[in-house]
């Protein structure tokens, strides 16, 4: 019969638990011990764009409708139509929320930049 | 501990198999020069080694309890008795990347503040994000024999993919990302961020496994697992 993968960790605790506790060990050794770098590193966010044909797109947004084009395709040339398209249309739901706000943001950085000259 | 297994018989009992393996590795391939151009070695290490160790152990672990498995691969690596491809462990390192990148960029509009609840936030977007495009690929993966699920599991089914999936998919993302974003805005030196990424995996993993453990029971009590 198949299990869980919890269920499978408990069969198999005496495997875990050495891991486990190592880790524990390892990671509160490496906090409590002295030697920090005071400096945090500020992330840029606005880095992540690239221009493609005149248009300002996000890397990362670029690079989740790459696999999310590509994934609808292979599901249509699968004849597996009706789980493609609901399946498709709710993996879609982030890139229109993420392009949404993108271009919310761009609009109102502009009428901000208007206002002010 | 660990076993690499080579398939001869590739693409067997598989249908488009090819295509996706390749989406995978240009996704991978690119993000991974995409951060260590960004962020340098250390980090790319820190964001994208430990998703491959825990999702190693995890799939290994789920492929050994006999829930699914994954015919037609090159390469195979084994870890606590199950054979997991090598591809679909790299494939979770994209989505723990990608998700959390996703996660900062539509966070980081609503919510300036650089503070543990924007952390939270942060992980709670890319759990969604990642159950969302989980919720196109599993199905088509199930349908084309890229990984197969058991028939005997009962429960609530989205075409033929338990929910317990998309749970399990939620929770890792969402406590692998917590993980990676405490460490990253940590004062510690990169040497030692790449370490206790390593090492929290004791921590996340625990976490995982009671949360995870929870709700597996929790669907159980009312029928939907």
């Amino acid at each position: 019969m198949e299990k869980t993968i919890v269920q499978f960790i408990l069969d198999n605790i005496f495997l875990f638990v050495p891991l486990g506790v190592a880790g524990i060990i390892a990671t509160l050794v490496l906090y409590f011990l002295p030697k920090k770098v005071t400096s945090e590193a500020s992330e840029d966010l606005s880095t992540d764009f690239v221009t493609l044909l005149k248009v300002r797109v996000n890397i990362y947004v670029g690079v989740y409708f790459f696999v999310w084009l590509l994934i609808l395709i292979i599901g249509l040339l699968s004849d597996f139509l009706i789980p493609t398209i609901i399946g498709g249309i709710i993996a879609s739901i982030p890139l229109f929320v993420l392009i949404l706000f993108e271009c919310k943001t761009s609009k109102s950085k502009r009428t901000r930049a208007h206002g002010d000259h | 501990m660990a076993i690499i297994e080579i398939n001869q018989n590739f693409g067997e009992n598989t249908q488009l198999l090819a295509p996706f393996i390749i989406v995978i590795a240009i996704a991978w391939v690119f993000l991974v020069y995409y951060s260590y151009k960004k962020y340098g070695a250390r980090m790319t290490l820190v964001y994208f080694l430990p998703i491959i160790i825990a999702t190693l152990l995890i799939e290994s672990a789920g492929v050994a309890g006999g829930r699914y498995y994954y015919p037609g691969y090159i390469v195979y690596l084994s870890v606590v008795g199950g054979a997991v491809p090598l591809i679909i462990v790299l494939a979770w390192s994209v989505n723990l990347f990608l998700f959390m990148s996703l996660g900062k960029y539509f966070i980081s509009k609503l919510y300036h503040q650089k503070n543990f609840p924007q952390i939270l936030l942060i992980s709670l977007a890319a759990g969604i994000f990642g159950v969302c495009l989980d919720l196109l690929e599993d199905p088509i993966a199930h349908h084309n024999n890229w990984w197969i699920w058991e028939e005997s599991l009962t429960g609530f089914k989205f075409f033929n993919v338990p929910i317990l999936n998309f749970i399990g998919w939620f929770v890792l993302i969402f406590f692998m990302c917590i993980a990676t974003l405490l460490i990253e805005r940590s004062k510690f030196s990169e040497n030692r961020k790449v370490l206790l990424s390593i090492s929290s995996l004791a921590f996340t993993g625990l976490a995982i496994f009671m949360v995870h453990g929870i709700l597996v029971r929790i669907f159980e009590s009312i029928g939907l697992a």
